[in-house]
Formats: C-alpha cells, sequence, structure tokens
C-alpha cells in the first residue's frame, strides 16, 4: 500500500492548471478591451487616414489610373500592352470585368469606409474631450464620404455600408447612387459643423482633414450632381474662409517644397523616409506613384501614365506659339532635363516610343529615401484637391446658376497665376455663354490635367462621348466602371452588374 | 523555466541499485543452424527484467522467484515462453518463423500485439529505415506503408516533406500529428532517422481518437532506439558518401533557335525584330543556363552509437552529422545536422521506473529562392535569353539586355545569395513510472519541445553593368545599398502527460486493458527580427545590424508573440476474448484555447472490433494460418486554423499616417481580421473495414482495408465580400470525403540460405469536396504569373484544388476557321489555339472555363524486394502515383524576350504544320498563355527510388574480432524515373502554404540522382 500511496502523490500532483486554456492575445488588444479613452480614439482615426495612402490593395489602384490614363491626356505606358494588361484593357473600354484593378479599387475604398465605421461606432461612447470627440467624428465622417465619392462616381450605386457588418450583413446588395450621394452630403454636412479650418488645427496636425476639405468634397459633390447653388455656395464658403490662397508660382505646387502649400485644401501624406513594407495594411508612408510614373531605363521609373499628343497639343490651343506655361510643369518633351536624372532622350528611357512623360509626380534622385527601398517610397504627397480646383468649380457653378461675373472672376484668378511673369499670355477670360463655359472646361485641363480629374469631369460634364468616343468610350456603359466580377460572385449575386457589362 | 528545471533534475536521476532473488542463465541456439542466436531478447512475463543473449547466444537474468516465465523472442524466430520452474539453467531451441503476428506494435498510449490490433496501422521497423539512406524521416514512410503519400516540397536539401495520411481531407494544414516518444512536435526537420526504433501510423479513426483534436490527419507515432535490458554494450558506426547529380535537363532552345523564333514573334506582332539578330546562325549555341547552375553535389553521413543495458538500466547514446548540399547554389543551398541523443532508463524500485529520452539538434540551412516563377535561380535559367552569356570577357557576371524583371543572371543572384537558417532544437522528456499492483502502470512524463530558429540575410551590393560609371544594367542586375535582415523565432511548447493503464486477465480467456489520462500541453511562439541598410563591408561575415551606419530610425523592427494550450482527458478500453475476438472503445475530451468559452471542448469518441476467423472450429483451409476481420469508427478534430485567437477580433497598432510639418508617423491602430466568437471545432469521421490474412505460417501476407473519411466544419477563412472591409473570419465551412481502399502485400521466404521478401502497397482515393459553407462559392488558389489568373478550383462534387481553365481545340489552321469559331479576341489569327466554346454563346471568355484536370493521385503504390545470400544483399524500392496532373508553370509567358522549351521549333507556321504549338507572337493576341490544358500534363510517375547492394564481411572475419556486423554497400538513388511529364521533377509535394494550390510547378527544385557508398559497422 505504501507503492500505492507514492503513485497517489504523483497523480495529486497535478495541478488544477484552469486558466490554462484562457489565451488572450499577446500582441494587440482584442476589440472588447479597446476604445476606451482619446488616445485609442486617435489611434482609431488615424488608422482610417491610413487607408487614404492604400496604392496597392492588393493590386494598384492610382487615382490617376482612373482619372488620367482613362481620359485623352495619357495612356498607360509601362514596358508594353501586356504590362499590367488590365490597364490595357480598361483604357481601351473592352469590358474587362473580373480585373484585380477595379477589384483593389473596390476593396480599397471599403477597408477605408469599415475604418471609419469603426471610429463611428466606437468613439461616442468613449468619455474624453468633447471637442476633440467632434472634430475626430468630423474626420472620420468627411473620410467616409471620400471613400463613397470615389466608389459613387467609379462605380455608381454601391452597397451603403454605415456601420460595421456583422457576417449576416456580408452579402449587402448595391444601393442606388442618389442614397450614396445621400450619406456623402449628409456626412460632410455634419463635418462641417464640426471640424477645425486649417489654421485652427496647431503644426502637429497638418495632414487632417479640415473643414476646408469637406468644403470643397462638398462643392464637388454638389457639382456631380448637377445641385449648381449649393456647389457654389460650398465653394464660395470655402473661399470666404481665407484659409486658403493660390500658391504664387504654378511650378512650385508640385516640389517637394510646395506641399501642403498655400492652396492645399486635401493631399494624401506620403513621406520617403519611412522604410517598412508597402501596400494593404502597409506599414510605410511611401508611395508607389513617383517610381510608376518615372521613364524607364536610366530614370529608373516603370513609365506609366504617359502624356498624350492631344494633351500637349492642348497647351497651344490659346496659342499656337506660345505655350501655356504649365505646360512646363506637366509633362516633359524630348530634350528636357529630367531632374537630376538627365536628360531626357528615347534611349535614355531604354528605347520606348514615347515622346512625353509627366513631371507633377517626378522625384529626383536626391529626394529618395535615404534609407529603405526607394522605389516603394516615393515621398510625394498626392495632391487630391487644390484651391485652384475651388476656383474653378466655383466659376463652373457660378456659370450655371447664371452669375458670369462671379464665374470670370474665379476663373481669372487661376489664369492669372497661371500667367506667371509673362503678361502677354492667358488673358483675362471675358467671354460669357457658351464661349464662357468652354472657357472654364479649357482651363479645368491646363491647370489640372496629370491629377487625375480629366476622365471625372469629362464624364461629369457630359463631353465624354465627344473626347473620348474615338477611343472606344460608349456614354450609358463607360461612365461606370464595371463592378469587380470577384464581389458579384462572392455575394452570391447581391450585387448586380452595371448595364452594358 | 520552472518546467525546465523539473525536466532536467529528473534527467540527472540514473541511479544504480541492484535487487534480485534469483539468477537464470542459458544458451539460445538456432534450430536452422545449431548455432547461437544473438541478440535475442529474454524476459520476465509481467516484469521488468530482461536480457539479450551475446555473441555466442548465451544469456544471464535474475528472475524474482522460481515462478517466474520467461519470454524469449527474436525477429525471424517464434517466440517462446517457458516457466522456470525453479531451474537455474534454462537453454532454448528456436525456429525460425516468418510470421510478424507477435510483433509488439506502437500504438496511442500504448503498444499491442499485431495479431490484436482492431484498427489499421502500418509499421515502418529500423531495419527498414537503415535499408535505404533516408535524408529525413518522412522518406521512410514514403512508398512503404500503403495509404501513406509522401512527396517532396522541393529537392532542395533539408526541405520538409509532405505527408498525407489518406488523402487530404481539411482545407487547412494536412500534415499528420507527429508524436516523437510520446512527444507532440511540430515537424521532424530535427530528428535523425538512425535513431529510430519503430514508426507506427495510425490510418483510421479509431486508433486516432485517442489523440482527439490533434489526430484528423493520422498519427505517425515515432520511438527512438533505446537499450535493452540485460544487453551487452554495443557499439555501431554507420556512415556513408554520396555525389548527387541532376537527373534531367530539359531540351530548351540554343541562341540560333532563340533568335529565330523572337524575329518571328516581333514579325507576327507587326515590329521590327532585333538588329543584332539578323543573322540567327551567327550566334551558334550560346549559353546553356542549366548547365550554368546545375552541379554536381556531396551528400554524407556519419553517425556513433551506444548502447545497452544492465538488469536496471538502458541506455543509448548516439551522434550524427549529416550534410548536404543541392544540385542547384552547391553550398548557397546546403543542410548541415548535428544530432545528439541520450535516451535512458532506470529501475528506482521494482515497482518505480524513471527515465528520459532527451535529443538535441543542431540544423544550418542554407537556401535559395525556391519554387517560384518570379525569382527562383531555376526559373531565371530556364527562361534567360540563350544569347546573354554568364560571364562578361573580364571575368564579371554578365546582364541581359532583354530581361526586364525577375528574370535575371541566375548565377549571379545565387552568389548574391546569403540566407541562412540556424536551429537549435531540444526535443526531451522525463518519466516516472508506477506498477504499485500487478497489472497497474502509472506513468507521469513531462516533456519539452523548444526550437530556437535564426534567420539571416544579407543582401550585398553588386552591379553587373558594363560601365560601372554609367551604371547601366537595369535596375534588377545591381543593388547599390546592401542590407541585412535577421528573424528569431522561438518556439517553446510543454507537455504534462499522466496515464493510468490496467491490464487483467479473467478466467484466462478474457483479456481486459484500460487506460485513462490526461494531457495538458501549451505552445508559445516568440518571434522578433529587424532590418537595416547601408554596411561599409560588403562581406557577409560583417552582416550584422550594429554594423550600419544608416539612422537607428530606419530599422525595421518587429517583435511579438503567440500562445496556445490543449488540455485533455482520455480513456480507452481494450477487450479480448480467447485471442478470437477484440474491441476497443476510446474517447477523448479536448479543450482548446483557440475556441471562445461556449465552444472551447470537443469529444472525440471511437469503437472499433475484430474476429479471428481461423482460431474458430469450423475454419479449416490450412494455407491461412491467420485471418481477421476488422471494422472500426472513430472521430477526430481539428482546432487549427492560422491563428492563435480566431474567436476574437485583435485590434493591432502600425496602421499610421504622417502629419506635421517634419512628417510625424503616427500610430493608428485597428483590427485588420473580424474574430468568429461561434467558431466550433472541425470534426472528421472515419469508418474502415479491413483484413488481415497470413498464408502459410507468414510467409505471405495480405491487408486491406476500405475506407470512408468525412471532414466537416472545416476551418477556413472563406474570402469575404470586400464590403465588409476586414480580412475574412475564420469559419467552419466545408464538408470533403475521402473514400478508398488499400492493399499490402508481401511474401518472404529463404531457400537454401538464400533469403528474400517483396512486397508492394497500393492505394486508391477519391477526394471529392461535398459542400462549401453558406455562400458555396468556389474558393480558387494557384495564381498564375505567366496567364494572369488563378488555376486550382476547389468546389462541390470535385477534388480539393483542380485545375480549371480553358479547353483547347487544336489550332486554327486559316481564316476561315478563325471566322467560323466563336469569337476569342480581336486579334485571333491562324496559328492560335482554338478553345471551345463550352457554353454555345458564340464568344470565349471566363464561362467557357471547365474542369480540365486533378492534382490528386488516383492511386499511389510501391513496391520494395530484398533478396540476401551468403551476406551478399541487394535491395530494390519503387515507388509512383498514377493518375494526377501538373500544371506545368515553368516558361514565362507573359515576358516576350524568354527562353522557351525546343517543342516551340515545331510550332505552327502556316497551314497544316501543326495543329499544337501555337504561332509565335510577342503580344499573345489570343492570350495563348491563358490557363488552359495545354499547360496540364500527366503527373503520373513510376520512381527507383533505391537500388542498393551489400556484403557484410562479418562471417569472414575471425570470430575473436567480436564484430556482429561490418556491411559495405553502394546504393543508388532516384536511378529511374518513368513518366511523360515534361519538366524536371513529377514529384512535386504541397509546395505551396496554401493547402488549396495543388500541382503546379512554378520551377520545382528537382530531386537529384545520388550515387552513394557506405559502411555499417557493429561491435
Amino acid at each position: 500500500m505504501k507503492k500505492l500511496g507514492y503513485t497517489l502523490l504523483i497523480f495529486l500532483a497535478i495541478g488544477c492548471q484552469k486558466d490554462l486554456l484562457e489565451k488572450s492575445p499577446i500582441v494587440g488588444v482584442t476589440e472588447e478591451n479597446f476604445y476606451n479613452t482619446e488616445e485609442d480614439a486617435i489611434a482609431a482615426v488615424n488608422a482610417a487616414y491610413a487607408a487614404l495612402q492604400f496604392e496597392l490593395t492588393p493590386a494598384g489602384h492610382f487615382r490617376w489610373f482612373w482619372g488620367d490614363v482613362m481620359s485623352d491626356d495619357s495612356e498607360k505606358g509601362g514596358s508594353g500592352p501586356n504590362d499590367v494588361f488590365e490597364l490595357t484593357q480598361l483604357e481601351e473600354f473592352q469590358g474587362v470585368t473580373n480585373g484585380e484593378l477595379l477589384e483593389s479599387e473596390w476593396k480599397a475604398s471599403y477597408q477605408g469606409i469599415y475604418r471609419a465605421n469603426v471610429v463611428l461606432e466606437n468613439i461616442p461612447t468613449i468619455e474624453m474631450d468633447e471637442t476633440v470627440k467632434a472634430q475626430i467624428l468630423g474626420e472620420a465622417k468627411t473620410i467616409r464620404a471620400w471613400f463613397y465619392y470615389n466608389l459613387v462616381t467609379i462605380f455608381g450605386g454601391v452597397p451603403l455600408v454605415d456601420r460595421v457588418l456583422a457576417p449576416s450583413e456580408f452579402n449587402m446588395p448595391r444601393s442606388s447612387a442618389d442614397e450614396v450621394w445621400g450619406l456623402i452630403l449628409q456626412d460632410l454636412t455634419e463635418a462641417i459643423t464640426v471640424l477645425p479650418t486649417r489654421s485652427e488645427y496647431p503644426p502637429e496636425d497638418l495632414g487632417r482633414i479640415t473643414k476646408g476639405t469637406a468644403q470643397a468634397l462638398l462643392a464637388k459633390s454638389h457639382l456631380w450632381q448637377k445641385n449648381y447653388a449649393a456647389a457654389q455656395q460650398a465653394a464660395a464658403d470655402l473661399i470666404n474662409s481665407g484659409e486658403y490662397s493660390l500658391t504664387p508660382n504654378y511650378g512650385d505646387i508640385f516640389s517637394l517644397n510646395g506641399e501642403n502649400g498655400p492652396g492645399s485644401v486635401f493631399e494624401i501624406q506620403y513621406m520617403q523616409d519611412s522604410g517598412g513594407n508597402w501596400g494593404e495594411n502597409n506599414q510605410n508612408e511611401g508611395s508607389l506613384t513617383n517610381v510608376f510614373q518615372r521613364a524607364r531605363g536610366q530614370f529608373e521609373g516603370f513609365g506609366f501614365n504617359v502624356p498624350t499628343q492631344d494633351l500637349v497639343d492642348a497647351f497651344f490651343e490659346e496659342n499656337s506659339v506660345v505655350e501655356d506655361p504649365r505646360l512646363t510643369y506637366t509633362v516633359f518633351r524630348e530634350g528636357d532635363m529630367m531632374g537630376d536624372r538627365g536628360l531626357f532622350t528615347k534611349e535614355a528611357t531604354g528605347g520606348f516610343p514615347y515622346d512625353y512623360y509627366p513631371r507633377k509626380y517626378f522625384s529626383n534622385k536626391n529626394e529618395e529615401a535615404s534609407f529603405g527601398e526607394p522605389n516603394t517610397n516615393g515621398g510625394s504627397n498626392d495632391r487630391v484637391i487644390r484651391y485652384a480646383d475651388v476656383l474653378l468649380m466655383h466659376a463652373e457653378a457660378s456659370y450655371h446658376v447664371g452669375d458670369e461675373a462671379a464665374a470670370r472672376q474665379s476663373l481669372n484668378q487661376v489664369r492669372e497665376r497661371a500667367r506667371g511673369v509673362n503678361p502677354n499670355i492667358l488673358p483675362d477670360v471675358t467671354a460669357s455663354g457658351a464661349d464662357l463655359l468652354d472657357a472654364i472646361y479649357h482651363e479645368r485641363r491646363m491647370e489640372l490635367s496629370m491629377e487625375g480629374h480629366r476622365f471625372f469631369d469629362l464624364v461629369r460634364t457630359g463631353r465624354a462621348t465627344d473626347e473620348l468616343g474615338a477611343l472606344g468610350y460608349t456614354e450609358g456603359v463607360n461612365n461606370l466602371f464595371p463592378i469587380p466580377q470577384s464581389q458579384i460572385q462572392a455575394t452570391n449575386g447581391a450585387i448586380t452588374q452595371n448595364p452594358g457589362y | 523555466m520552472r518546467h525546465l528545471f523539473l525536466f532536467l533534475l529528473i534527467n540527472g536521476l540514473i541511479i544504480n541499485v541492484s535487487l534480485a532473488q534469483m539468477i537464470v542463465s542459458g544458451t539460445i541456439t538456432s534450430s536452422e543452424d545449431n548455432l547461437g542466436v544473438i541478440g535475442a531478447t529474454v524476459q520476465v512475463k509481467d516484469g521488468t527484467e530482461g536480457a539479450i543473449t551475446d555473441i555466442d547466444g548465451k544469456y544471464s537474468l535474475k528472475v524474482p522467484d522460481g515462478n517466474a516465465t520467461l519470454m524469449i523472442s527474436y525477429i525471424g524466430m517464434e517466440a517462446q515462453e517457458i516457466p522456470v520452474s525453479g531451474r537455474t539453467q534454462i537453454d532454448v531451441l528456436m525456429q525460425p518463423s516468418s510470421s510478424l503476428l507477435d510483433e509488439v506494435i506502437v500504438v496511442g498510449y500504448g503498444t499491442q500485439k499485431r495479431s490484436d490490433i482492431s484498427g489499421a496501422v502500418s509499421v515502418v521497423t529500423a531495419e527498414e529505415i537503415s535499408s535505404s539512406p533516408a535524408l529525413r524521416v518522412e522518406q521512410a514512410l514514403q512508398g512503404r506503408t500503403a495509404g501513406v503519400q509522401v512527396a517532396q516540397n522541393s529537392g532542395s536539401p533539408g526541405a520538409a516533406l509532405s505527408v498525407r495520411i489518406r488523402g487530404t481531407a481539411t482545407l487547412g494544414n494536412g500534415d499528420p500529428l507527429y508524436i516523437v516518444d510520446g512527444i507532440a512536435v511540430g515537424g521532424l526537420d530535427f530528428l535523425n532517422p538512425n535513431d529510430i526504433e519503430s514508426i507506427s501510423v495510425l490510418k483510421d479513426g479509431a486508433s486516432t481518437a485517442i489523440y482527439g483534436s490533434r489526430g484528423a490527419n493520422g498519427v505517425v507515432l515515432i520511438t527512438t532506439k533505446g537499450g535493452t535490458k540485460g544487453q551487452p554494450g554495443e557499439v555501431t558506426y554507420t556512415s556513408y558518401y554520396g555525389i548527387q547529380n541532376p537527373a534531367r535537363k530539359l531540351n530548351l532552345l540554343n541562341a540560333r533557335e532563340y533568335a529565330i523564333i523572337q524575329n518571328e514573334s516581333y514579325i507576327a506582332a507587326g515590329r521590327v525584330p532585333l538588329a543584332e539578330f539578323a543573322n540567327p546562325d551567327a550566334l551558334g549555341e550560346g549559353t546553356d543556363w542549366q548547365d550554368a547552375i546545375f552541379q554536381s553535389a556531396p551528400i554524407t553521413n556519419h553517425q556513433l552509437g551506444f548502447s545497452g543495458g544492465s538488469d536496471k538500466s538502458t541506455y543509448t547514446l548516439t551522434g550524427n552529422y549529416f550534410l548536404q548540399d543541392g544540385i542547384i547554389g552547391g553550398d548557397k543551398a546546403s543542410f548541415e545536422r548535428y544530432t545528439a541523443r541520450l535516451n535512458a532508463t532506470h529501475d528506482v524500485k521494482d515497482w518505480l521506473t524513471v527515465g528520459n529520452v532527451l535529443g538535441f539538434t543542431n540544423l544550418t540551412r542554407d537556401a535559395l529562392v525556391e519554387n517560384n516563377e518570379f525569382n527562383s535561380p531555376l526559373i531565371r535559367a530556364l527562361n534567360m535569353d540563350p544569347v546573354t552569356p554568364v560571364k562578361k570577357a573580364d571575368g564579371t557576371y554578365a546582364y541581359s539586355v532583354y530581361s526586364d524583371t525577375d528574370i535575371t543572371n541566375p548565377v549571379n543572384a545565387i552568389e548574391q545569395t546569403f540566407d541562412t537558417w540556424t536551429t537549435n532544437r531540444v526535443v526531451g522528456a522525463a518519466f516516472i513510472e508506477a506498477r504499485p499492483l500487478r497489472g497497474l502502470s502509472i506513468k507521469s512524463t513531462y516533456s519539452i519541445d523548444a526550437t530556437f530558429a535564426v534567420k539571416d540575410v544579407f543582401r550585398p551590393i553588386f552591379d553587373l553593368s558594363n560601365d560601372p560609371v554609367l551604371s547601366d544594367a537595369p535596375a534588377q542586375e545591381k543593388s547599390l545599398v546592401n542590407t541585412v535582415a535577421f528573424e528569431n523565432n522561438n518556439w517553446r511548447n510543454w507537455q504534462w502527460e499522466n496515464i493510468a493503464s490496467w491490464t487483467e486477465t479473467f478466467r484466462d480467456k478474457h483479456n481486459l486493458t484500460t487506460i485513462i489520462g490526461n494531457t495538458m500541453l501549451a505552445a508559445r511562439h516568440d518571434y522578433n527580427g529587424g532590418s537595416n541598410t547601408n554596411l561599409p563591408s560588403n562581406d557577409p561575415e560583417d552582416a550584422y545590424i550594429g554594423n550600419t551606419i544608416d539612422p537607428i530610425e530606419s530599422q525595421g523592427t518587429y517583435q511579438g508573440a503567440t500562445e496556445s494550450a490543449l488540455l485533455s482527458y482520455f480513456g480507452r478500453a481494450d477487450y479480448g476474448f480467447d485471442d478470437k475476438y477484440m474491441a476497443s472503445v476510446t474517447l477523448r475530451a479536448d479543450g482548446s484555447s483557440r475556441f471562445g468559452e461556449n465552444n472551447r471542448f470537443g469529444y472525440f469518441p471511437s469503437i472499433s472490433a475484430g474476429w479471428v476467423i481461423n482460431r474458430e472450429e469450423f475454419f479449416k483451409f490450412e494455407p491461412i494460418t491467420f485471418l481477421k476481420l476488422r471494422a472500426s469508427w472513430g472521430q477526430n478534430g481539428i482546432d487549427g486554423a492560422g491563428s492563435d485567437y480566431p474567436f476574437t477580433s485583435v485590434v493591432l497598432p502600425g496602421q499610421n499616417y504622417t502629419f506635421g510639418p517634419n512628417e510625424t508617423i503616427t500610430n493608428g491602430s485597428v483590427a485588420l481580421t473580424a474574430g468568429n466568437p461561434d467558431l466550433k471545432w472541425e470534426t472528421s469521421v472515419q469508418t474502415d473495414i479491413g483484413i488481415d490474412v497470413e498464408f502459410w505460417s507468414g510467409k505471405l501476407n495480405l491487408t486491406a482495408d476500405y475506407f470512408v473519411k468525412t471532414t466537416k466544419d472545416m476551418l477556413y477563412s472563406v474570402p469575404i465580400p470586400f464590403t465588409a472591409g476586414t480580412g475574412p473570419p475564420v469559419q467552419n465551412v466545408a464538408t470533403m470525403n475521402n473514400k478508398g481502399w488499400e492493399l499490402a502485400l508481401n511474401y518472404r521466404d529463404r531457400v537454401d540460405g538464400f533469403r528474400y521478401d517483396i512486397g508492394g502497397n497500393i492505394t486508391f482515393i477519391k477526394n471529392e469536396v461535398t459542400s462549401l459553407g453558406k455562400g458555396g462559392e468556389p474558393l480558387v488558389a494557384g495564381y498564375i504569373q505567366s496567364a494572369n489568373s488563378q488555376s486550382n478550383r476547389t468546389d462541390v462534387g470535385q477534388a480539393i484544388g483542380s485545375f480549371y481553365g480553358y479547353v483547347t481545340d487544336g489550332l486554327f489552321q486559316n481564316a476561315e476557321e478563325v471566322a467560323a469559331h466563336a469569337s476569342q479576341s480581336e486579334n485571333t489569327a491562324p496559328g492560335d489555339i482554338r478553345f471551345k466554346d463550352l457554353n454555345d454563346d458564340g464568344i470565349i471568355n471566363a464561362e467557357d472555363r471547365t474542369y480540365i484536370g486533378s492534382p490528386i493521385p488516383d492511386f499511389t503504390y510501391g513496391f520494395t524486394g530484398n533478396f540476401e545470400y551468403k551476406g551478399v544483399d541487394l535491395q530494390l524500392f519503387l515507388q509512383g502515383v498514377y493518375g494526377n496532373e501538373i500544371y506545368n508553370g515553368t516558361v514565362r509567358y507573359d515576358f516576350i524576350f524568354v527562353n522557351r522549351p525546343a517543342s516551340v521549333l515545331e510550332r505552327w507556321t502556316g497551314e497544316g504544320t501543326s495543329n499544337s504549338q501555337p504561332r509565335v507572337n510577342i503580344n499573345d493576341p489570343n492570350q495563348n498563355a491563358r490557363v488552359s490544358d495545354r499547360f496540364i500534363e500527366s503527373g503520373s510517375f513510376l520512381r527507383l527510388k533505391n537500388v542498393q547492394i551489400g556484403y557484410d564481411l562479418a562471417d569472414i572475419l575471425p570470430a575473436n574480432l567480436k564484430v556482429q556486423k561490418i556491411r559495405l554497400y553502394l546504393a543508388a538513388q532516384n536511378l529511374l524515373t518513368f513518366t511523360k511529364y515534361s519538366g524536371l521533377d513529377p514529384e512535386i509535394g504541397n509546395i505551396s502554404d496554401n493547402s488549396l494550390e495543388l500541382g503546379i510547378d512554378r520551377g520545382f527544385y528537382p530531386q537529384a540522382r545520388t550515387i552513394l557508398g557506405g559502411v555499417q559497422v557493429t561491435f
């Protein structure tokens, strides 16, 4: 029995490890234990900002893909037709529905919307400074509105996710475009009442969404819906706030020093010295736009978004002898020095036949990341909305409500800056009627080309068939891009395809 | 730390005490030759004492009293039980036997006589393992056991193998549970095959159910060698050295042919061919890039072992060194392993035994990029143009002026690779076993599996430019900044297991064994790493982050950890009546930390029964000496699907944004993946019916099984609509079926000193997905870059990961045929592939794809043959698979400049010239490279894995040298492969981390053909 006693001791020594199965994450915090403090609230809204930077989700979906490559301003470029073949298909309006670029745009937008929704759901109950709380909610609403603006202009009506979805809600069908616009307008209107103006933010918050950002986005949204009076009002509110002015020298806007300048209304922030990974859920703060848009060969880029002759010719439309000075800051021509990377010859680009390369997001060798991988760490901020854009929106809206004087005044402000030191070019516009409207349209192209606006401007103003018909554009079909086929499948058909695809 | 201390303490307990009542001695001789039997085991029945006969067949053994019974056994002889009856001298004559029925087999938490087993268990013995030099343990299972499919995940040294027991039965990790000496371990890379005594493969649900949540993919029980009580000390030394060579080379275009094809491709696309290719003949043969990367590589192994035992203790001590270089990359793809092992047991009291197993392993693996079509040296060698030389005139490496990204000079790429994994791993256990009452054993085992792995990566500066000032090489052929990176991974798993077992015989004929036990298991994985750029020195020896000159903030660093735990209770009752009827019942309850509290515990029952028909009175058929019917049913579970915390959403920092004039990186936090609080166990249910037949006392053995295995509630992160904005939660989704049968046959005999043993096995399995969760959308995987789409699809009614694509229908021979066929592409022209319009809608699009092949074989099989005559032995081992397909994705059709297989010379060049090889065109307007049956090839093969001839010198050496064995041998591995597959190697395992991506050859690192010679000495 002694033996049995000893043996039982062994068994008794087995501790009851009751907590053995209670394991909680070592890295990170469960959602139930987060969203308790002001610090948590700020971290939550910052994560929504991070989604603005997603350029690869997992494929590229740059704003300039849609705005520039799809338009008559530029063509795809790259190493040949097979380089990002889907972009070739999209550019030629071939109606590809199963592409990863469309899918990535869709995915990244909803990632941003999810993050904004997380903020809007979890922050209101946190005990914290109410002003800061209101500001954070305003930022989140504006970010949500921005992603829906992208979705509704690219895809039309989309599933209206205004909350964090439960698994049973994943197969949400599309709402109408009007319903999406409804949420956008509501979010922006509410955000404007609580967001600080640009000057009210402390310097360390430079880059945050401001009241001006929301106002400009509101103007854009109204303009798209042809609510001209409301668009004029929203633009005027921004103009009259005195927060913004045109950067005196057009050429400075796209330099690194010109980032967040006096005319910057909404810029997505990127920096070159962050190292790390890139893409979806990226941990770095750099942009790939720089390397994508640089010429190949000696310029060490991928050679995308190549400006067309049509665009370059447009800069000579007003004066066939003296070009619009903005051309120099928009396009590199053969024989130009490409910054500190050398002379632009076709041989130096690797023998590609392109006569032009885009300049606005060109980065010099000496501006490359001083450490880490330079390609994925381009430093150029994405100039999403500039003051000149707001002025031109104001001009367009004013024209449509019959206030031609106001239209001309805003338009001519932009031209005055563009004129630079040469008083003999780009005279003030004095036209009225349809000529005035044409002048405003022309000015938008000159001022904003290669910044991701052109395709949407053409669709919005009904000029796409005229300008893009030769490229394969069909009104009623190509004004919207196809819904990614994978999402129709993933929702078991709850999401339906756009007409014509 | 507390656990480690306890562990070391128990390991230190090797104390020598002896107590005995009387000593029995004698000689054991064989009736065959009347010589002493060396190494026979003499044991006291129901006791712990035992002895091994010496070189003259003599033994001496202490027995508790004169009423004890001796059990005498030796492989190949009939076992005997002899009552001592007070004698002190017992001589025994043993009769040869071919029967394996008395063989003791390791099963879950115990052992059973082979004849008593009612489940489906296969065994591989030490003899079989040592017969063919196995580089890794898994190879010892390959082709030798029915129902087990083993395939190399890569031919590179040190690469893992995929082991699938009765098919792929989960969407997650399909590896079986590996238990080494009772310790659940992750992977077998640490284990030296020479240390293994036996491997048992538990295949049916009833055998594995005792492992509950962990046994769904089958269980591989490995027992390492220990000494035997009373065994005289034995020294073994084994060694081999071999040379590996590539077995096959692909026939690719030479420079002249390449230029011809390029010119034609340009012209077809309406472009002007390159001027330098104007005269193809002038280019001659050009560079053979396969020759440039393939090489001979050595392989070597040394093992020294000591083992023995006294009447109270046993010990084994071994040391091993293994080195293998790669046939691509040489020492840049090498695997070096040192192992040391100490196994010991000791009887502290006659009722109390302590012991340990302890293995230490040091691994160093240098690895190249493998098995991807982007940047592996092999894919570069197969795709690099033959016009570019390996080196420039000045002796430095050349770059291709045609190549854009990905395809760079592979020789330089290998030279610039410095990727080293260094792993130290301790796997050990200490146990205390008490036998307080007759028939009752209580055992408590504490074990650890601790792995400390470091990955070091260095990317040096290099520039293949012709002109260093202009730096004219393309970006991918130069690296102007060097980078150093490291990662530490520490896995620390501890397990504490307590088992009580009780064996009793009632009224002579009723045998009952019951066990109950519990296990606590906790696993923790810590990881951290960092990287930085700009080392002043370009010497890999100086590649430490501390030497970089970049600012501290440029360091990429990370650290984290993850934990899981399992708490289990289990029990089993084995009942046997008169060795004629047997039944077994088990139940296991597992609690896993990976589920929320609501679904934490899973319960896994099983039942099995056997009937030995030949022992019935009515059975009179003499050639059959054993006939058993078996039937079993059992249930298992799976708790793992990636994350340790799938039941909750984890908010992670690092979703940063830049604010402020100084571009300050500011933290953002959000949950990137949705949790699933309702997650529950994945379960598999398996029914098995089997038969074991022995003819002529073991000359011929046959085992056959039919099984049906159904896995339901499979854990998988099913893709969800992107509108959710998060990564998909793990969900219980699909159901899958594996049905099949397996057969193993073995015939052994000896005729006048000629012994032979031939065997074969075959396994048929049909895999079918029977449901796919809510939406039921097929799951796609296997992205093929050159086709820009996915090739694998998992769908209801199909095998997992089936190939899905277009069906080709010859080539268009003329414009009329193009016009008459459904519209494929705007610029489709004669010479392009005609794809079938499966839905007859007049347009070829994604709707015209269908299932075009399966990566799962219809059957797998193996043959072994062993022949021995007067010390000369010959061994043959063949292995094969049949009926699976491979997607040959080794050509980068998405690039225009890459080299092609020589079959492109048979391309279409005009009406009637070819109906299979399409025209060439750099734009490929018809997308001839899309995923279609054009790239689906038969993956069937039969391979002579091993052929070996040996000679044992022991018999001709003077007896006073006391050498038991001194065998010299010569072996050839992978000598012959019969296959229609056009790639380098048809034996492709589960290369991808994604379990739904199967059978794609993205430039598989081929297995070598190895010729080696070795020696095995025992004295």
